[in-house]
């Protein structure tokens, strides 16, 4: 059983790779230092867990695979927690209505959402995102889908559909 | 050996995927994530049995067994988010609907509008009992909504986001 402390120590060193690279070198895209520091830190334990628990049998391929996976779930979480609770929507609103009482108001939420240029802070964020990674094509102010968001869309469809979540982003 | 701890991993995965979808099919409106953790709940006993019973796991391996499928349940769980949740998504399927896969911002915003996403949101977190909104549109935060709102606010400085949404 000792050998499940393994995933959580090393959920710590990324969890502290982690803060230190986002506090320190405040990276345009901290996700790619989580990937690198994800797969280096899931490489390692396997490595280290073959040498302290040899794979002799069934059993101990099995506790590798629940290393591996518990790893992975850790890094995961703090991974979502991180883009979907401190940069996400939910969690912003939170902030935002703890941070600032006169916007109490579902009217005056929205309107400080709306900002002052042609698309809100929501759009504003997210459209020049999509452009600059090539899933959108912009042509004076259309929006056009590339082949990479064609792929991508398509694919989160049919998870929506499988899963019966209507057309997702968060309404219901 | 490895070939089997594979074939238990990708079995797991697929019982609960398979069974989330369906569970999701038959019981519409029901929170996904509620599901994910039903389902992975449910089955958790059940692949523990297969184990002692065809792979002959002793205590150890059975509990790393149990493990593994409850952390699997646990990514599955953290896939959902992606669709259900993303912003982003939503506007990459609401472009794929489109005809020629093009829309004008105005069309964008008409169909996936920033007054329509809030009142969504705020009405999830009210399920939830992070706040109350009032027939005249005041919010109330709940105490819940407090802790929430103070652990953004501290993750935040934690990680040194200036602004995000």
């Amino acid at each position: 059983m000792i050998r499940l402390l393994l995933p959580l120590a090393a959920f710590a060193a990324f969890f502290a790779l982690s803060l230190a690279t986002v506090r320190l070198l405040r990276p345009a895209q901290p996700r790619r230092f989580f990937l690198a520091f994800g797969a280096i830190l899931v490489a390692a334990s396997v490595l280290i867990y073959r040498r302290l628990w040899p794979l002799d049998r069934l059993e101990d391929a099995i506790g590798l695979a629940a290393c591996v996976a518990v790893q992975l779930l850790l890094c995961l979480t703090f991974w979502n927690s991180f883009y979907s609770l401190l940069w996400g929507f939910s969690g912003g609103l939170m902030h935002d209505l703890l941070s600032d009482p006169s916007l109490r108001y579902v009217d005056r939420l929205v309107r400080s959402y709306e900002g002052t240029g042609p698309t809100d802070r929501i759009m504003a964020r997210r459209l020049p995102n999509l452009v600059a990674g090539r899933y959108l094509d912009e042509n004076g102010g259309r929006f056009t889908l590339t082949r990479k968001g064609r792929l991508v869309g398509a694919a989160t469809l049919a998870v929506l559909r499988a899963f019966s979540l209507g057309m997702g982003g968060g309404i219901r | 050996m490895i070939a089997t701890a594979a074939a238990v991993v990708s079995a797991s995965l697929a019982v609960q995927t398979c069974g989330a979808s369906v569970m999701a099919a038959v019981i519409r409106g029901r929170n996904i994530y509620g599901t994910v953790i039903a389902v992975s709940a449910i089955t958790a006993p059940a692949v523990v049995g297969f184990g002692a019973w065809r792979l002959g796991l002793g205590n150890d391996g059975l509990v790393f067994l149990a493990v593994l499928h409850l952390a699997l349940g646990g990514l599955l769980f953290h896939f959902m988010t992606l669709p259900d949740r993303s912003v982003t998504l939503r506007l990459l399927v609401e472009l794929l609907l489109a005809p020629q896969y093009t829309l004008a911002m105005a069309d964008l915003t008409r169909r996936y509008s920033l007054q329509a996403m809030i009142e969504s949101r705020l009405r999830q977190l009210a399920a939830a009992r992070f706040l109350t909104i009032g027939a005249d549109g005041n919010i109330q935060l709940l105490p819940r909504g407090v802790a929430f709102g103070r652990f953004v606010t501290a993750g935040r400085r934690l990680f040194r986001i200036q602004s995000a949404n």
